[in-house]
């Protein structure tokens, strides 16, 4: 469907960006704050990064606190757990509150109703407060979901893999920053002339705040759609809402879905649980002080600023040369080596190299991360929310897992832990090599022999009945677009390279 | 005078060795005298209480033992119960490494008796059961002895401190406010929200 030149010039003339005929930008232009879509952008990536600072507020103040409390290595593993696993079904949960409410009040509400909990780690006074507190906070990464899906409803295909792989891993800087904010609160607060165990307390107001403040920006300067908010939208009866369980069921049953959960609980699971041992583990092993564990520990973080966005470019150029065969290997290649570095991690005795191998260790991971949303995308068309929220929630449970068997209470010293987990971390990457799509194939297998088309694969989730309503056309639309995923070599069908890639809401 | 060259060269080599390893405790010998006033089972309160501690060289050492004492550091250490599922408070042989004894009560120059000082528990200091254990240090800052209030296997005569909560009044009604706030006002929002879809409606 192409633009309609007369139509196209008053809707140019309304946005800041160029948008298609779904008013999607089909530009990304970070330093712009236009509304609505950079506006969306920016703020969806700053209060999701608020949420992060929020959630691993507590590991850089950990020595402080486990005096304070008095808590045993049990109870702070606990508590690391108990911070990301809430968020495994709320990220499941968050895909359908998005459905229905839009990513814009969706986001809001969540993230205020989970400051209470991060004012009240103020007044936490036991094991058992502090891991509700830890608990409750954790709930607010759920944010990522509605980044992803805001960020898909306000972007056109050719640039979604970057809007949402920037928000993304941007997002997640804040697992790094707060690494480094929290001290330095917790040191001017400290020279102002509270106690140590009254400075930590006042220090957590800080994250606080800061969660409040962005979701109050983006209830006011937010924005559901490019033409307007959901509220608007559904009694205008522009938007048409699917069925549930039929989106429902075609999530659960794509055996590739899980397989990209558990693998996502390999790279960003991996990723949730350094960002909860790693300044105990630089304090504790090589003695350094609590600023300075700080300052190592955020640097893990921050490689998000490249390592994330740039996986999902990676993937990108990967699929152009070899199409989807290319993302899987370099997914598997990527993430693999990122195993490898977390024994080295664990291995290295002395500071110096043990921060080197951090940072290499950092990279790999990161990126591994945007490239498994490369190809999360292309799993499903109709059920792609819940497939979004699925692997985002196994990230979590990815990291519950890790942090369970590895670095709760006193089993495994913190440098075995990490060694053992690297070992895991292969292993389970492994299961990368059974995706396999019968239009595409697969890390071993050539597509099918009979030629199955990207329409075959995506029409299967819609029975007869929808069709005849035409429900379908949005995933026809998506097929089209999608046989660039064959790459150059098997490229036989004629790109539809003149059309505008229409998308999807 | 070679033999008296050769007697200080070596004395000097042999602190030299000594300084070069790790002293570890089991190379200190016990010949402090250390009380302390709390009594066994006492608990004492964070930024309150106080606790003096009174040391003295053992006399039935042979005389000369301390010719090499020089400073005395009293430190404040955790009893084997606290130190249970806590990595950061373990009992290492290697001196460097060790994490028994992490608050400075004093630092003294030695004397061998009438030693005594006055402490008023930090408030930094963790709810915790502990001893009090002295170190005495050579003249180049190296452990070469030790006192403490409890046996060698730390078990008798262990006190315990009860930190301050850190929490305050005003802390506790910030942190209440705040969080209604943030409640209410998103139900604010809900019904702005709404008001605005009614509007649009209208419209």
């Amino acid at each position: 469907m192409e633009i309609s030149q007369g139509g196209d010039d008053s809707h140019q003339k309304k946005f800041a960006l160029p948008v298609d005929s779904e008013h999607k930008a089909t530009e990304f232009r970070l330093f712009s704050v236009a509304a609505p879509h950079m506006r969306a952008f920016h703020l969806s990536w700053i209060s999701f990064f608020a949420c992060f600072v929020s959630t691993f507020a507590a590991p850089p103040l950990l020595p402080i606190i486990r005096d304070n409390l008095d808590l045993t290595a049990t109870d702070i593993g606990n508590a690391g757990i108990a911070a990301v696993s809430g968020a495994v079904f709320a990220r499941i949960a968050m895909g359908t509150a998005c459905d229905l409410f839009g990513p814009r009040l969706a986001s809001a509400a969540l993230t205020l109703l989970t400051t209470p909990a991060v004012y009240c780690t103020s007044i936490a006074n036991s094991a058992v407060s502090f891991l509700l507190v830890r608990f409750f906070t954790g709930f607010s990464l759920a944010t990522f979901v509605s980044t992803q899906f805001w960020m898909s409803s306000m972007f056109s295909a050719r640039v979604v893999g970057t809007a949402n792989g920037v928000a993304g891993g941007w997002g997640n800087l804040g697992g790094g920053a707060t690494q480094l904010i929290m001290p330095l609160v917790f040191d001017l607060i400290q020279h102002i002339g509270a106690t140590k165990f009254t400075a930590w307390r006042i220090a957590f107001f800080i994250p606080a705040l800061f969660q409040t403040l962005s979701a109050y920006g983006i209830f006011f300067l937010g924005q559901d759609l490019p033409d307007g908010n959901y509220s608007q939208l559904h009694k205008s009866g522009d938007k048409h809402k699917d069925n549930f369980a039929q989106v429902f069921y075609h999530a659960i049953t794509n055996y590739r879905g899980w397989i990209l959960a558990l693998t996502y609980g390999y790279c960003f699971g991996v990723e949730l649980t350094i960002d909860n041992i790693i300044v105990q583990y630089f304090y504790d092993r090589f003695n350094v002080n609590l600023h300075t564990a700080g300052i190592i520990a955020a640097s893990f973080g921050l490689a998000n600023l490249f390592s994330r966005p740039g996986g999902g470019m990676l993937s990108d150029l990967m699929a152009k040369k070899f199409g989807m065969r290319g993302r899987l290997w370099t997914l598997w290649i990527v993430q693999t080596l990122g195993g490898v570095f977390c024994i080295l991690l664990g291995k290295v005795g002395s500071l110096g190299v043990s921060v080197a191998v951090m940072l290499i260790f950092s990279v790999f991971v990161q990126a591994a991360c945007g490239l498994t949303f490369g190809v999360v995308p292309f799993v499903s068309r109709r059920s792609l929310g819940i497939i979004s929220g699925m692997t985002g929630g196994g990230g979590n449970v990815g990291a519950v897992l890790t942090q369970v068997i590895f670095f709760r209470g006193s089993r495994y010293s913190t440098e075995t832990g990490l060694t053992l987990m690297g070992v895991m971390i292969i292993c389970c990457t492994l299961v990368i090599t059974l995706i396999y799509f019968p239009q595409w194939g697969g890390m071993f297998c050539g597509p099918a022999s009979k030629g199955t088309t990207e329409e075959d694969y995506y029409m299967s989730e819609w029975n007869s009945a929808e069709k005849e309503q035409g429900f379908h056309n949005a995933s026809l639309k998506f097929s089209e677009n999608s046989r660039n995923e064959r790459g150059k070599r098997i490229g036989s069908a004629p790109t539809p390279n003149n059309r505008t890639p229409d998308t999807y809401v | 005078m070679a033999i008296q060259g050769s007697f200080v060269a070596s004395i000097l080599l042999s602190y030299l060795v000594a300084a070069c390893y790790g002293a570890t405790f089991a190379s200190l010998q016990d010949t402090l005298i250390v009380t302390g006033s709390p009594k066994a089972g006492q608990v004492l309160k964070g930024g309150e209480d106080n606790i003096t501690v009174t040391w003295s060289l053992n006399t039935t050492f042979p005389a000369g033992t301390d010719s090499d004492y020089k400073t005395v550091k009293i430190k404040l250490c955790y009893a084997p119960i606290s130190q249970q599922d806590r990595a950061w408070r373990k009992t290492e042989e290697e001196l460097k490494k060790d994490k028994t004894c992490q608050h400075k009560i004093v630092e003294k120059p030695y004397s061998p008796s009438a030693n005594t000082f006055t402490w008023t528990v930090q408030k930094d200091v963790p709810t915790a059961t502990y001893f009090i254990r002295a170190y005495v240090h050579n003249s180049i800052d190296k452990e070469v002895a030790f006192g403490q209030t409890t046996d060698s296997h730390k078990a008798t005569n262990l006190f315990e401190i009860q930190a301050i909560s850190g929490r305050h009044v005003s802390l506790d009604i910030a942190s209440i406010c705040f969080s209604a706030f943030s409640v209410v006002s998103l139900f604010g929002f809900f019904f702005l929200e709404k008001r605005k879809a009614k509007a649009a409606q209208k419209s």
